[in-house]
Protein backbone atom coordinates (compact mmCIF):
# COMPACT_ATOMS: atom_id res chain seq x y z
CA UNK A 1 0.00 0.00 0.00
CA UNK A 2 0.92 3.62 -0.55
CA UNK A 3 2.44 5.77 2.05
CA UNK A 4 -1.43 7.73 1.49
CA UNK A 5 -2.93 4.91 1.89
CA UNK A 6 -1.07 3.88 5.06
CA UNK A 7 -1.74 7.13 6.86
CA UNK A 8 -5.67 6.88 5.32
CA UNK A 9 -6.13 3.81 7.12
CA UNK A 10 -4.26 5.16 10.10
CA UNK A 11 -6.72 7.94 10.72
CA UNK A 12 -9.92 5.74 10.29
CA UNK A 13 -8.90 3.41 12.41
CA UNK A 14 -8.10 6.22 14.99
CA UNK A 15 -11.79 7.92 13.99
CA UNK A 16 -12.92 4.22 15.90
CA UNK A 17 -13.42 2.39 12.71
CA UNK A 18 -13.45 -1.48 13.19
CA UNK A 19 -9.77 -2.61 11.55
CA UNK A 20 -11.17 -4.71 9.16
CA UNK A 21 -13.56 -2.41 7.33
CA UNK A 22 -10.73 0.43 7.38
CA UNK A 23 -8.75 -1.64 5.76
CA UNK A 24 -11.29 -2.73 3.07
CA UNK A 25 -11.97 1.56 2.84
CA UNK A 26 -8.34 1.84 2.20
CA UNK A 27 -8.05 -1.10 -0.57
CA UNK A 28 -10.82 -0.07 -2.32
CA UNK A 29 -9.49 4.04 -2.30
CA UNK A 30 -6.26 2.58 -3.54
CA UNK A 31 -8.83 0.77 -6.43
CA UNK A 32 -10.52 3.64 -7.35
CA UNK A 33 -7.13 5.98 -7.82
CA UNK A 34 -5.98 3.30 -9.83
CA UNK A 35 -9.25 3.08 -11.88
CA UNK A 36 -9.02 7.00 -12.23
CA UNK A 37 -4.91 6.74 -13.30
CA UNK A 38 -4.36 9.15 -10.64
CA UNK A 39 -2.75 9.38 -7.59
CA UNK A 40 -4.70 9.39 -4.01
CA UNK A 41 -3.53 12.39 -2.81
CA UNK A 42 -4.31 14.43 -5.91
CA UNK A 43 -7.78 12.58 -6.41
CA UNK A 44 -8.63 12.62 -2.70
CA UNK A 45 -6.36 15.68 -1.00
CA UNK A 46 -4.49 14.68 2.47
CA UNK A 47 -5.44 11.28 3.89
CA UNK A 48 -6.57 12.41 7.10
CA UNK A 49 -8.82 14.87 5.72
CA UNK A 50 -10.00 12.26 3.11
CA UNK A 51 -10.61 10.04 6.11
CA UNK A 52 -13.02 12.40 8.19
CA UNK A 53 -15.11 13.61 4.77
CA UNK A 54 -15.53 9.94 3.91
CA UNK A 55 -16.75 8.79 7.20
CA UNK A 56 -19.13 11.68 7.71
CA UNK A 57 -20.50 11.00 3.98
CA UNK A 58 -21.01 7.85 5.21
CA UNK A 59 -22.16 8.85 8.14
CA UNK A 60 -24.45 11.95 7.10
CA UNK A 61 -27.21 10.72 5.30
CA UNK A 62 -27.88 7.40 7.33
CA UNK A 63 -29.28 9.84 10.33
CA UNK A 64 -33.28 10.34 9.17
CA UNK A 65 -33.91 13.13 9.20
CA UNK A 66 -36.33 13.43 11.67
CA UNK A 67 -33.96 13.43 14.70
CA UNK A 68 -30.85 12.47 16.14
CA UNK A 69 -30.91 8.46 16.45
CA UNK A 70 -27.34 8.09 17.29
CA UNK A 71 -25.24 6.16 20.13
CA UNK A 72 -26.00 8.10 23.19
CA UNK A 73 -22.32 10.07 24.18
CA UNK A 74 -23.39 11.59 27.06
CA UNK A 75 -26.07 10.72 29.60
CA UNK A 76 -26.34 12.63 33.43
CA UNK A 77 -28.64 10.86 35.80
CA UNK A 78 -29.59 13.05 39.01
CA UNK A 79 -26.56 15.28 39.02
CA UNK A 80 -26.11 17.74 41.43
CA UNK A 81 -23.49 20.03 42.67
CA UNK A 82 -23.11 21.40 46.38
CA UNK A 83 -20.27 23.98 47.56
CA UNK A 84 -20.15 23.47 51.59
CA UNK A 85 -23.94 23.78 52.26
CA UNK A 86 -24.89 25.85 49.11
CA UNK A 87 -26.66 24.04 46.56
CA UNK A 88 -25.63 24.82 43.20
CA UNK A 89 -27.93 22.74 41.50
CA UNK A 90 -29.57 19.24 41.82
CA UNK A 91 -30.90 16.16 40.03
CA UNK A 92 -29.94 16.67 36.40
CA UNK A 93 -30.84 14.10 33.92
CA UNK A 94 -29.74 14.99 30.70
CA UNK A 95 -29.12 12.72 27.66
CA UNK A 96 -27.70 13.83 24.07
CA UNK A 97 -26.99 11.62 21.41
CA UNK A 98 -24.33 11.84 18.30
CA UNK A 99 -26.01 14.23 15.62
CA UNK A 100 -27.75 15.86 18.41
CA UNK A 101 -27.20 19.44 19.52
CA UNK A 102 -28.05 20.13 23.41
CA UNK A 103 -27.66 24.17 24.87
CA UNK A 104 -27.23 24.58 28.58
CA UNK A 105 -29.14 27.96 29.55
CA UNK A 106 -30.03 29.46 32.23
CA UNK A 107 -29.27 33.12 34.20
CA UNK A 108 -25.83 33.78 35.47
CA UNK A 109 -24.92 32.21 38.48
CA UNK A 110 -26.73 29.00 37.69
CA UNK A 111 -24.14 27.06 37.27
CA UNK A 112 -23.97 26.28 33.48
CA UNK A 113 -19.98 25.92 33.36
CA UNK A 114 -19.40 23.99 36.54
CA UNK A 115 -22.35 21.73 34.84
CA UNK A 116 -20.41 21.61 31.67
CA UNK A 117 -17.17 20.91 33.60
CA UNK A 118 -18.69 17.98 35.13
CA UNK A 119 -20.27 16.93 31.43
CA UNK A 120 -16.28 17.17 30.68
CA UNK A 121 -15.14 15.40 33.68
CA UNK A 122 -12.97 18.09 35.32
CA UNK A 123 -15.46 18.76 38.29
CA UNK A 124 -16.41 16.20 40.31
CA UNK A 125 -20.75 15.87 40.93
CA UNK A 126 -21.35 15.74 44.78
CA UNK A 127 -24.40 13.14 43.90
CA UNK A 128 -25.44 11.29 40.31
CA UNK A 129 -23.97 9.64 37.07
CA UNK A 130 -22.26 11.13 34.51
CA UNK A 131 -21.91 8.68 31.38
CA UNK A 132 -19.76 9.92 28.18
CA UNK A 133 -17.90 8.53 25.53
CA UNK A 134 -14.22 8.33 25.41
CA UNK A 135 -13.07 11.02 23.06
CA UNK A 136 -14.30 14.43 24.46
CA UNK A 137 -13.95 18.05 23.25
CA UNK A 138 -13.58 20.75 26.12
CA UNK A 139 -13.46 24.34 25.12
CA UNK A 140 -13.49 26.46 28.13
CA UNK A 141 -15.39 30.34 28.16
CA UNK A 142 -11.81 31.85 27.80
CA UNK A 143 -8.02 31.07 28.85
CA UNK A 144 -6.82 27.50 28.09
CA UNK A 145 -4.38 28.53 25.59
CA UNK A 146 -1.18 30.12 26.49
CA UNK A 147 0.19 33.39 25.58
CA UNK A 148 4.34 32.72 24.65
CA UNK A 149 3.12 29.56 22.40
CA UNK A 150 1.92 30.29 18.26
CA UNK A 151 -0.71 28.63 17.22
CA UNK A 152 1.35 25.90 15.38
CA UNK A 153 2.58 24.94 18.59
CA UNK A 154 -0.48 24.78 20.38
CA UNK A 155 -1.56 22.71 17.86
CA UNK A 156 1.67 20.39 17.93
CA UNK A 157 1.29 20.28 21.66
CA UNK A 158 -2.63 19.69 21.96
CA UNK A 159 -2.19 16.96 18.88
CA UNK A 160 0.71 15.33 20.90
CA UNK A 161 -1.59 14.83 23.88
CA UNK A 162 -3.91 12.51 21.50
CA UNK A 163 -1.29 10.74 19.89
CA UNK A 164 -1.10 12.59 16.44
CA UNK A 165 1.90 13.22 14.88
CA UNK A 166 3.32 16.80 14.79
CA UNK A 167 3.20 17.40 11.01
CA UNK A 168 -0.61 16.26 11.20
CA UNK A 169 -1.67 18.16 14.12
CA UNK A 170 -0.61 21.39 12.28
CA UNK A 171 -2.02 21.05 8.90
CA UNK A 172 -5.30 19.77 10.84
CA UNK A 173 -5.59 22.81 13.06
CA UNK A 174 -4.69 25.09 9.92
CA UNK A 175 -7.40 23.56 8.35
CA UNK A 176 -10.35 23.57 10.70
CA UNK A 177 -8.93 27.37 10.95
CA UNK A 178 -9.20 28.45 7.72
CA UNK A 179 -12.95 27.23 8.24
CA UNK A 180 -13.64 29.54 10.90
CA UNK A 181 -11.91 32.15 8.48
CA UNK A 182 -8.40 32.48 10.26
CA UNK A 183 -5.29 31.64 8.66
CA UNK A 184 -2.83 31.82 11.71
CA UNK A 185 0.29 33.38 11.50
CA UNK A 186 3.61 31.42 11.90
CA UNK A 187 5.33 33.69 14.32
CA UNK A 188 2.79 35.49 15.96
CA UNK A 189 2.37 34.90 19.55
CA UNK A 190 -1.28 33.85 20.86
CA UNK A 191 -0.91 36.76 23.75
CA UNK A 192 -1.25 39.27 20.55
CA UNK A 193 -4.04 37.52 19.35
CA UNK A 194 -7.15 39.21 19.79
CA UNK A 195 -9.99 37.88 22.29
CA UNK A 196 -11.88 36.50 19.17
CA UNK A 197 -9.75 35.22 17.76
CA UNK A 198 -7.86 33.33 20.69
CA UNK A 199 -11.04 32.00 20.98
CA UNK A 200 -11.21 30.47 17.45
CA UNK A 201 -7.60 28.82 18.60
CA UNK A 202 -9.42 27.31 21.18
CA UNK A 203 -12.62 26.01 19.27
CA UNK A 204 -9.93 24.25 17.05
CA UNK A 205 -8.26 22.59 19.80
CA UNK A 206 -11.31 21.36 21.06
CA UNK A 207 -12.14 19.45 17.68
CA UNK A 208 -8.16 18.74 16.47
CA UNK A 209 -8.60 15.31 17.92
CA UNK A 210 -11.90 14.54 16.09
CA UNK A 211 -13.79 14.00 19.40
CA UNK A 212 -17.62 12.43 19.37
CA UNK A 213 -18.58 14.82 21.97
CA UNK A 214 -17.98 18.47 21.78
CA UNK A 215 -18.45 20.11 25.38
CA UNK A 216 -18.09 24.09 24.44
CA UNK A 217 -18.61 27.17 27.29
CA UNK A 218 -19.54 30.29 25.12
CA UNK A 219 -17.09 29.63 22.73
CA UNK A 220 -17.86 32.45 20.69
CA UNK A 221 -16.70 35.49 23.00
CA UNK A 222 -15.55 38.05 21.02
CA UNK A 223 -16.38 36.86 17.49
CA UNK A 224 -17.41 39.46 15.17
CA UNK A 225 -21.24 38.65 13.28
CA UNK A 226 -19.81 37.02 10.38
CA UNK A 227 -17.23 34.12 12.63
CA UNK A 228 -20.50 34.04 14.78
CA UNK A 229 -22.44 32.79 11.66
CA UNK A 230 -19.20 30.63 10.59
CA UNK A 231 -19.28 29.23 14.55
CA UNK A 232 -23.01 27.91 13.98
CA UNK A 233 -22.22 26.59 10.41
CA UNK A 234 -19.67 24.85 11.92
CA UNK A 235 -21.97 22.84 14.77
CA UNK A 236 -24.37 22.05 11.84
CA UNK A 237 -21.80 20.21 10.15
CA UNK A 238 -20.55 18.25 12.69
CA UNK A 239 -24.07 17.46 14.04
CA UNK A 240 -24.69 16.34 10.05
CA UNK A 241 -21.31 14.21 11.07
CA UNK A 242 -22.78 12.49 13.78
CA UNK A 243 -20.80 14.34 16.50
CA UNK A 244 -22.91 15.26 20.12
CA UNK A 245 -22.58 18.69 20.70
CA UNK A 246 -23.36 20.52 23.73
CA UNK A 247 -23.36 24.53 24.31
CA UNK A 248 -23.41 26.65 27.01
CA UNK A 249 -25.07 29.85 25.90
CA UNK A 250 -27.14 32.90 27.51
CA UNK A 251 -27.86 34.00 23.88
CA UNK A 252 -31.76 32.88 23.01
CA UNK A 253 -31.48 33.32 19.49
CA UNK A 254 -28.94 30.62 19.13
CA UNK A 255 -31.39 28.55 20.41
CA UNK A 256 -32.96 27.97 16.74
CA UNK A 257 -30.18 25.77 15.93
CA UNK A 258 -30.11 23.77 18.64
CA UNK A 259 -32.33 20.02 19.15
CA UNK A 260 -32.72 20.35 23.00
CA UNK A 261 -32.64 22.67 25.28
CA UNK A 262 -32.01 22.60 29.18
CA UNK A 263 -32.74 25.19 31.16
CA UNK A 264 -30.63 24.89 34.54
CA UNK A 265 -32.48 27.77 35.77
CA UNK A 266 -35.70 26.37 35.75
CA UNK A 267 -35.01 23.26 37.98
CA UNK A 268 -35.07 25.72 41.14
CA UNK B 1 -25.32 22.99 -8.11
CA UNK B 2 -25.12 19.43 -8.43
CA UNK B 3 -25.42 18.87 -4.45
CA UNK B 4 -28.30 17.12 -4.05
CA UNK B 5 -29.07 15.66 -7.33
CA UNK B 6 -26.11 13.47 -7.50
CA UNK B 7 -27.64 10.57 -6.15
CA UNK B 8 -30.68 10.92 -8.42
CA UNK B 9 -27.93 11.44 -11.29
CA UNK B 10 -26.22 8.10 -9.92
CA UNK B 11 -29.25 6.00 -9.61
CA UNK B 12 -30.84 6.90 -12.79
CA UNK B 13 -27.32 5.72 -15.04
CA UNK B 14 -27.14 2.55 -12.59
CA UNK B 15 -31.20 1.50 -13.70
CA UNK B 16 -29.64 2.30 -17.27
CA UNK B 17 -26.96 -0.03 -16.85
CA UNK B 18 -24.23 -1.06 -14.24
CA UNK B 19 -21.00 0.99 -14.02
CA UNK B 20 -17.73 1.36 -12.12
CA UNK B 21 -16.58 5.06 -10.42
CA UNK B 22 -14.36 6.31 -13.29
CA UNK B 23 -17.53 5.35 -15.79
CA UNK B 24 -19.75 7.08 -14.11
CA UNK B 25 -17.55 10.34 -14.10
CA UNK B 26 -17.19 10.42 -17.80
CA UNK B 27 -20.84 9.94 -17.96
CA UNK B 28 -21.71 12.61 -15.64
CA UNK B 29 -18.96 14.93 -17.67
CA UNK B 30 -20.31 13.57 -21.20
CA UNK B 31 -23.73 14.38 -20.56
CA UNK B 32 -22.77 17.88 -19.54
CA UNK B 33 -23.59 17.98 -15.68
CA UNK B 34 -20.85 18.41 -14.19
CA UNK B 35 -17.18 16.93 -13.29
CA UNK B 36 -17.44 15.45 -10.64
CA UNK B 37 -13.97 15.24 -8.43
CA UNK B 38 -13.35 11.47 -7.06
CA UNK B 39 -13.51 12.67 -3.47
CA UNK B 40 -17.18 13.38 -4.06
CA UNK B 41 -18.21 10.71 -6.28
CA UNK B 42 -16.93 8.04 -4.84
CA UNK B 43 -17.84 8.35 -1.26
CA UNK B 44 -21.30 9.33 -2.48
CA UNK B 45 -20.95 5.29 -4.21
CA UNK B 46 -19.73 3.48 -1.11
CA UNK B 47 -23.09 5.26 0.80
CA UNK B 48 -25.06 3.93 -1.83
CA UNK B 49 -23.88 0.67 -1.61
CA UNK B 50 -24.30 1.02 2.46
CA UNK B 51 -27.88 1.88 2.00
CA UNK B 52 -28.54 -0.65 0.11
CA UNK B 53 -29.68 1.12 -2.98
CA UNK B 54 -26.61 -0.32 -4.89
CA UNK B 55 -24.87 -3.48 -5.10
CA UNK B 56 -21.29 -3.84 -5.84
CA UNK B 57 -19.55 -6.66 -7.69
CA UNK B 58 -15.68 -6.98 -8.68
CA UNK B 59 -15.10 -6.62 -12.28
CA UNK B 60 -12.19 -7.27 -14.98
CA UNK B 61 -10.83 -4.73 -16.79
CA UNK B 62 -9.10 -5.35 -20.13
CA UNK B 63 -6.06 -3.35 -19.30
CA UNK B 64 -4.77 -2.29 -15.39
CA UNK B 65 -6.52 -3.17 -12.10
CA UNK B 66 -9.98 -4.20 -11.43
CA UNK B 67 -12.85 -2.46 -10.98
CA UNK B 68 -15.98 -2.80 -8.50
CA UNK B 69 -19.11 -2.37 -10.48
CA UNK B 70 -22.62 -1.13 -9.33
CA UNK B 71 -25.67 -2.22 -9.92
CA UNK B 72 -29.14 -0.58 -8.77
CA UNK B 73 -31.27 -2.91 -6.34
CA UNK B 74 -34.99 -2.68 -5.86
CA UNK B 75 -34.51 -0.77 -3.19
CA UNK B 76 -32.40 1.68 -5.42
CA UNK B 77 -35.47 1.72 -8.06
CA UNK B 78 -37.76 2.77 -4.96
CA UNK B 79 -35.48 5.51 -4.56
CA UNK B 80 -34.80 6.81 -7.37
CA UNK B 81 -38.69 7.02 -8.34
CA UNK B 82 -38.82 9.33 -5.27
CA UNK B 83 -36.02 11.39 -6.44
CA UNK B 84 -37.45 11.82 -9.78
CA UNK B 85 -40.77 13.36 -8.61
CA UNK B 86 -38.85 15.85 -6.18
CA UNK B 87 -36.53 16.40 -8.98
CA UNK B 88 -39.43 17.25 -11.61
CA UNK B 89 -40.72 19.56 -9.22
CA UNK B 90 -37.55 21.21 -8.14
CA UNK B 91 -37.37 21.55 -12.22
CA UNK B 92 -40.52 23.19 -12.96
CA UNK B 93 -40.38 25.65 -10.41
CA UNK B 94 -37.26 26.82 -11.62
CA UNK B 95 -38.80 26.86 -15.06
CA UNK B 96 -42.23 28.65 -14.02
CA UNK B 97 -39.95 31.40 -12.16
CA UNK B 98 -37.32 31.83 -15.36
CA UNK B 99 -40.03 32.24 -17.73
CA UNK B 100 -42.25 34.28 -15.44
CA UNK B 101 -39.29 36.90 -16.40
CA UNK B 102 -38.80 36.19 -20.13
CA UNK B 103 -42.33 37.31 -21.08
CA UNK B 104 -41.60 41.30 -20.22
Amino acid sequence: MTAWGVRFEDELRRLGVQPGRARQLADETAQQAAECDAAPDSLFGPAHLYARHLLSELTTRTLPLNGPSGPVRLRLTGVGKRYRRRTVFDGVDLTVRGGEVAAIVGANGCGKSTLLRICAGLTRPSSGRVQRTRRVGFVPQDAGTAGWLTADEHFTLFGAAAGMAPRRARSTGEHLAARLAWRPGRKQLTQHLSGGTRQKLNLVLGELHSPDLLLLDEPYQGFDQGTYLDFWHQVRAWREAGRAVVVVTHLLHDLQHVDQVFDLGALR
Amino acid sequence: MLHGFLDLCLLAMLREKPDYGYGLAQRLATAGVADVPGGTLYPALLRLEQQGLASPSWGPSESGPRRKYYAITDLGRTELAAQVTGWQRFRDGVDTLVAAGARR
